[in-house]
């Protein structure tokens, strides 16, 4: 093309309307990715989340179609569980009638999953320039351009939204990233050195303006108008993982109510790409072999029809079939149950109430705890305690958000040395500040290029001492970053302040009205309004975990990937302060005054349970704390014992020991199992479950339909937690079936890129998801691939108008991306096919 | 007495691939935990030989073989040395890759070739005749070769191993090259009988000599990724975590290794070791500047990994034999831990925080320190009756510890200096000087037997070489401390673009193979 033509087109008057229809079109793609999170707070992602608002059937029929990808298990795993019986007759049957018309009886059903799925997907509903490229030249001596192409794009993402791994950062990094790309690409010599003639001055002749470059693209490349979106959505899912960042960046604004183009950026750049290689390589052959895949693009019906794609209808009724057979276990279990509910008594008053998170993990101790501590009461709530806060460290201008993702951090809490006048608060502050200035010297020192060499020289040896003792797992290859630049005395004392302060212009800590309405929110929330057991437990959890570039991802998700310790002990403090229980009264919430609240943090690596601000504790209750103290050990030690089998722990005498020792190796692939496993989400009294061994797969929302006025605690359980978990399932769903799609793959080779994500080997895209390792164990998958299945204790028709109310909820159960059970006090469980129509399940 | 210990040091190696060969019926964990029990039995013979050895003196077992050619063994300085070093890298790297693989399809597999490959490694040091080293450096190669294409359906891992089996197959024609040559001059491969006759001053400027050192040093440079030939080493990391750590610690340093070995027929042709020192240079300057613009951790590392071993090759060049080693040995160590903890970034990044705005110091603040440093430096050497014309190597790699320190005080001073951070800067960098004065002075004792002490200085090569490194290194320094982030002049935006694309060698390099090996395949699954 002339840099004539291409000027004309630019000048020309643009057309509206036209704009007006590709501005929707690029938005619509962009809102199918799924945000990623960065590694120092990851927390799970449902990387179906852009496709809720389509059917389960026809997402994966998307998925094959448009972005090549497979959102099913191999169908040699379900013809595994045909023959080891877990698929029965009766699940088939039910399966088939969800999809008609496939025209199959059971029997065909199972011959046809003897046989391998049919030799090759159809094409995808639109091709990509590199990849008609690539397959032109299949066997000649070009390398893969797709794999070029994505590698250069990666390369680029990693420079600009590097978070501090390069000394030498990019110099273009305030411009935006559509911008900053074209700026580095008119020096960029790399596509050329690759055999890409003209690369430069392709690019450079495009609009500076994201939006006009597509436009043009699109234009210039012939894509048919029924193709543009999908190809757009293509271009996005080849650069998967860094467009699911750009997405949080675009997430994260959203939040405070601002348009982010970023994610529009990136498309520009790939769509850019594209075209860069299109006029490299357009001679006569590669321009003929692009217009016959415009023109099959044109042709090809939508998408979202099953008929087109056969072997994909019985891979989808095969895995109904492995979800029905599943789900009806978990059926038989819990109305099997309902019956004996009534018999468990307990005290009216407990001895303690002990509250946890939501959590799969936390069921596996609660049921432990009950056993160790009969009397106890236990409580599942989502384990930020209905404080949504910004932690900030000591010496930090700025926190991590400690609150579901989905929400908006509502207060800044500080953190601070307990009991210690200003002037140590001032001490202890001045140090750590020092100390963080003298490490980042002494980092500079390590990693410049020419210090580097005398470094290496002086402080090398040193590093055989550092070997051996991180070997032995004795000390940990970095400082822990909670208690780094703190002496361990002061580490020791550090606690939220929530008195109300300033720091750097934003108010931090609570007024005490504001105080008062949280309690009682949260209260009522937790369905705890009375009687009150003596010592109230709220344990916050997170992980402990070595080396382990995902161990944020271990912690607490509803903490948004920190730990819970600040928000429940945020929590307790609130609830002990005497004028709030005052206010409490006055609302109707008696806290008796031989009450008292405990924070805690349940270690999900070991088990073990650490109390907080025990000294505060009344003299009068110190025999129930130390009571409580006992039982927990106890618990603990149950608990690992039930994890240990999972854990591939054989010595049965040494369980303790090999379990906390698995927190401490930074040679662990597996220091534990998260929440792998995860098929259920239970939101009713406790008496519904306690007693039956759920296995660690549950969460466990206590809720009391009762004492909801005007179902307002429902309309939060299903809107918040319940979506979180749908969300965890389905990444973990995603991880299991096809790990190089939506998760992160193998472990062994992850390579940290610019503090953010991680890379599988030395290159290629940003990888999204958990690794590998974090849901097989090498000999099976420890994760089922099944979707959440939900059942709440309350009416059905306060749940059909939550549903009527939130599209977002609705979508996710009529779609099919949880299954909605209601439960009855007498054990009946339905489920929900859409508002108002409830089957017996 | 003395001849038996280098065959007890071999015990170390047989231990290994005995482990290796051994049934792997017991399952993955059990030949894992046997794996372990042999490294830690090889570390424990390897550091009771060497013990033994700087008691008693360094041995050398008779040839095993005839007309100078065949297996003998020897443990001395270097070799002890070494054989700790590596046999400590190997029981870590064992032990730690037992949980990291668990529940991959290959562990066993891995665990094979992983003790083979050691074992290999191990050879290499206490190899008494080119014969056996040219034997263990062969058989270092190829079992490595194994370890990275332990996923050998990954492209990228393809590619790279092709990269590496060229780059490795022409050191070895080199090293066979360079050992027939010597064998026709010297009528030996014993390699205490090639340092007699060196040292006897026999060859020294003949052409075959000078031919066979520069094979040597070229074998070198290719073993130790130098320029242009680095690619391979920088995209190995398709392979698990601790066979970087092996890699990059244990086996990259052969290089240096060979070198050291060969000291003093090199001293024969100082040709070679100029060239050494000129290629050495220009990767570590190479090395360390991309480094600066790398976003991945473990590229990052693999560019330090080419950067030190240029460094190395460069003291080497200089003759600064003891002072390569100790780098050697300090760099195995640094970056075994770097490879093995690189999952800790988040970590650190957590713990990384900014404490207050960030500032730099005046320019002409940090070109004065500079000045006034190096001014100083050459003054108390003059002092001392050192000049860059005498001791040229002394006078370079001392300038580049001082501009080290000045880069160390520049940045301990960044923002709000007061009295007492200024204070603790100056403490630091006299602690840094002190340490780096105590470990050179206490190598070059340990060695004092076994590699040369430096090289003679002839003529005026050597010395613009350590001009050359003084004022490119100072450069650099400056360029980092003043330029760096506030580098958006066009002149800045494309060095930075060509530096971070690594002055596009890698791109060509993996073009060219693409020629030798055509492929067509795209994409591949990673999960083991």
């Amino acid at each position: 093309m002339t840099q004539a033509a291409l000027a004309m087109s630019m000048t020309d008057p643009i057309d509206i309307s036209a704009d007006a229809g590709l501005m929707a079109r690029i938005d619509s793609a962009c809102q199918r990715v799924a945000p990623l999170w960065p590694l120092k707070h990851f927390v799970a992602v449902n990387p179906f989340l852009g496709f809720t608002g389509q059917s389960f059937a026809a997402t994966a029929a998307t998925f094959e179609r448009v972005v090549r990808t497979r959102m099913l298990m191999p169908r040699a795993y379900y013809r595994q569980a045909l023959d080891d019986g877990r698929i029965d007759d009766a699940a088939l049957a039910q399966a088939l009638q969800l999809y008609p018309s496939t025209g199959l009886d059971i029997e065909a059903l199972k011959q046809k999953a003897r046989a391998e799925a049919g030799p090759s997907s159809p094409p995808a509903v639109v091709a990509t320039v590199a990849e008609v490229l690539d397959r032109l030249a299949e066997g000649d001596r070009y390398v893969s351009l797709v794999a070029f192409m994505i590698d250069e794009i990666s390369s680029f993402c990693a420079t600009y939204f590097d978070e501090g791994q390069a000394s030498w950062p990019s110099p273009v990094r305030k411009l935006k990233p559509y911008a900053a790309w074209r700026k580095l690409a008119a020096y960029d010599r790399n596509p050329e050195m690759m055999g890409l003639a003209g690369f430069r001055r392709a690019i450079a002749e495009l609009p500076a303006d994201p939006v006009q470059a597509i436009g043009l693209i699109v234009d210039r490349l012939g894509i048919p108008g029924r193709a543009v979106e999908d190809y757009l959505v293509r271009a996005l899912f080849d650069l998967g993982g860094w467009s699911a960042y750009a997405r949080y960046i675009g997430w994260n604004a959203g939040l405070d109510g601002e348009r982010d183009d970023t994610l529009l950026e990136l498309l520009a750049i790939r769509l850019a790409w594209g075209y860069a290689l299109y006029q490299a390589r357009a001679d006569d052959v590669v321009k003929a072999a692009w217009a016959e895949a415009m023109a099959e693009a044109a042709k090809l019906p939508a998408d979202q029809r099953l008929e087109e794609t056969p072997e994909l209808a019985i891979d989808l009724v095969l895995h109904e079939a492995y979800e029905i057979a599943c789900r009806s276990k978990l059926v038989a279990q819990l109305a099997g149950h309902g019956a004996q509910a009534a018999l468990t008594r307990l005290p009216a008053r407990p001895p303690v109430q002990a509250a946890f998170c939501i959590d799969v993990r936390s069921e596996i101790f609660r049921r432990a705890l009950e056993t160790a501590y009969p009397e106890a009461e236990t409580i599942g709530f989502a384990g930020f305690f209905g404080f949504p806060i910004e932690y900030v460290p000591i010496g930090h201008s700025r926190g991590g958000a400690q609150c579901p993702v989905l929400l908006k951090p509502a207060f800044i809490v500080c953190e601070a040395v307990k009991d210690a006048d200003d002037i140590e608060q001032a001490e202890v502050l001045g140090l750590r500040l020092l100390r963080r200035r003298a490490a980042k010297a002494w980092k500079s020192f390590k990693v410049s290029a020419v210090s580097s060499f005398s470094f290496v020289e002086t402080a090398g040896l040193g590093f055989a001492a550092k070997i051996a003792t991180d070997s032995a797992g004795v000390t940990r290859p970095v400082p822990s970053p909670v208690i780094d630049g703190l002496d361990p005395e002061i580490a020791a004392r550090v606690q939220p302040r929530l008195a109300p302060g300033e720091l750097g212009g934003r108010m931090t800590g609570f007024t005490d009205p504001q105080r008062v309405a949280m309690a009682e929110a949260v209260l009522k929330a937790m369905s705890l309004t009375g009687p009150f057991a003596r010592l109230v437990l709220l344990a916050g959890h997170g992980s402990t975990t070595v080396n382990n570039p995902h161990a944020s991802g271990l912690d607490c998700g509803a903490c948004g990937g920190h730990t819970g310790e600040a928000n429940a002990r945020v929590a307790a403090a609130v609830l002990n302060d005497w004028r709030v229980r005052e206010g409490l009264r006055a609302k109707g919430i008696d806290v008796p005054a031989d009450c008292w609240f405990i924070g805690a943090l349940h270690d999900t690596t070991t088990d073990a349970v650490t109390l907080f601000d025990e000294d505060d504790v009344p003299a009068t209750l110190a025999p129930d704390l130390a009571r409580l103290k006992a039982r927990l050990a106890d618990a603990a030690r149950l608990a690992r014992l039930e994890r240990s089998a999972l854990l591939g722990i054989r010595d049965r005498s040494n369980v303790d020991e090999a379990v906390i020792a698995r927190s401490r190796d930074w040679s662990q692939v597996r220091p534990e199992w998260g929440l792998a496993g995860n098929t259920a989400f239970i939101a009713a009294p406790r008496s519904f479950t306690r007693g039956l061994d759920l296995g660690g797969r549950a969460f466990l929302h206590s809720y009391e339909a009762a004492r909801d006025d005007g179902h307002r605690t429902l309309e939060l359980i299903m809107t918040a937690p319940m979506v979180v978990a749908s969300w965890i399932n389905l990444q973990y769903y995603g991880s299991t079936v096809n790990n190089s799609a939506f998760g992160s793959g193998n472990k062994v080779l992850h390579n940290i890129v610019g503090q953010l994500g991680v890379l599988e080997g030395n290159a290629g895209d940003l990888r999204v998801g958990l690794p590998w390792q974090s849901v097989h164990d090498g000999s099976r998958f420890i994760h089922e691939p099944v979707r959440l299945n939900v059942f709440i204790a309350a009416p059905e028709s306060a749940m059909d108008e939550v549903m009527q109310r939130h599209p977002g909820v609705r979508d996710l159960v009529v779609n099919g991306w949880v299954m909605l059970h209601s439960l009855s006090d007498q054990g009946a469980i339905r489920r929900c096919i859409r508002p108002g129509e409830w089957r017996a399940a | 007495m003395t001849q038996l210990l280098p065959c007890l040091a071999a015990l170390a190696p047989l231990t290994l691939a005995i482990a290796a060969f051994m049934g792997t019926e017991a399952g993955p964990r059990a030949v894992a935990g046997r794996a372990i029990v042999a490294a830690a039995i090889a570390f424990g013979i390897a550091a009771a030989a060497s013990l033994a050895a700087a008691a008693l003196g360094a041995g050398r077992t008779p040839l095993l073989g005839g007309h100078g050619l065949g297996l003998s063994l020897q443990l001395d300085a270097l070799a002890a040395i070494l054989s700790v070093l590596v046999s400590f890298i190997g029981l870590v790297v064992v032990r730690y890759s037992r949980n990291y693989l668990d529940g991959d399809p290959g562990q066993v597999r891995f665990t094979r070739w992983l003790l083979l490959t050691l074992a290999a490694v191990l050879m290499l040091p206490i190899s008494g005749n080119v014969v056996l080293l040219f034997a263990a450096w062969v058989a270092t190669s190829l079992s490595l070769g194994k370890l990275l294409l332990f996923y050998e359906t990954r492209p990228a891992a393809i590619r790279a191993s092709r990269k590496k089996f060229v780059a490795s197959r022409l050191g070895d024609a080199f090293l066979a090259t360079a050992a027939v040559l010597l064998y026709i001059r010297f009528g030996t491969l014993e390699i205490a009988g090639l340092a007699a006759h060196a040292r006897a001053g026999e060859g020294a400027g003949s052409a075959i000599v000078t031919i066979a050192a520069l094979l040597i040093v070229a074998t070198a440079m290719l073993k130790s990724a130098q320029l242009p030939l680095h690619g391979w080493l920088i995209e190995v990391m398709e392979t698990p975590t601790p066979v970087s750590a092996l890699l990059h610690a244990g086996i990259i340093n052969a290089g240096g290794f060979l070198v050291l070995r060969l000291s003093d027929v090199l001293l024969l042709a100082t040709p070679a070791l100029d060239v050494l020192a000129v290629v050495g240079g220009a990767t570590a300057l190479f090395g360390s500047l991309v480094m600066l613009t790398q976003t991945s951790v473990k590229v990052q590392l693999a560019y330090s990994t080419v950067a030190q071993m240029g460094f190395m090759l460069l003291q080497c060049g200089l003759g600064a034999f003891s002072a390569a080693l100790l780098h050697i040995v300090a760099h195995s160590l640094y970056k075994a831990h770097a490879f093995l903890s690189s999952g800790s970034i988040i970590d650190l990044a957590r713990a990384s925080w900014t404490p207050s705005p960030g500032g730099q110091p005046h320019a002409a603040r940090l070109i004065l320190a500079l000045v006034a440093v190096i001014g100083l430096a050459l003054l108390t050497g003059l002092a001392f009756g050192m000049t860059l014309r005498s001791n040229p190597a002394q006078i370079a790699l001392g300038s580049v510890l001082l501009m080290g320190l000045v880069h160390l005080m520049a940045n301990a001073i960044d923002e709000r200096p007061n009295a007492f951070v200024v204070a603790r800067a100056a403490v630091t960098a006299a602690g840094v000087a002190i340490v780096y004065f105590a470990l050179q002075a206490g190598t070059a004792w340990l060695v004092g037997g076994s590699i040369p002490a430096s090289r003679p200085v002839d003529g005026v090569v050597p010395m613009l070489i350590a001009a050359a490194v003084v004022v490119s290194f100072a450069a650099v320094t400056v360029f980092q401390n003043q330029m760096m982030r506030r580098a958006d002049a066009p002149f800045w935006i494309a060095a930075y673009v060509h530096l971070r694309n690594g002055l596009y060698l890698n791109t060509l390099a993996n073009r060219l193979v693409l020629t030798v090996w055509p492929r067509n395949s795209t994409s591949a699954p990673s999960n083991p």
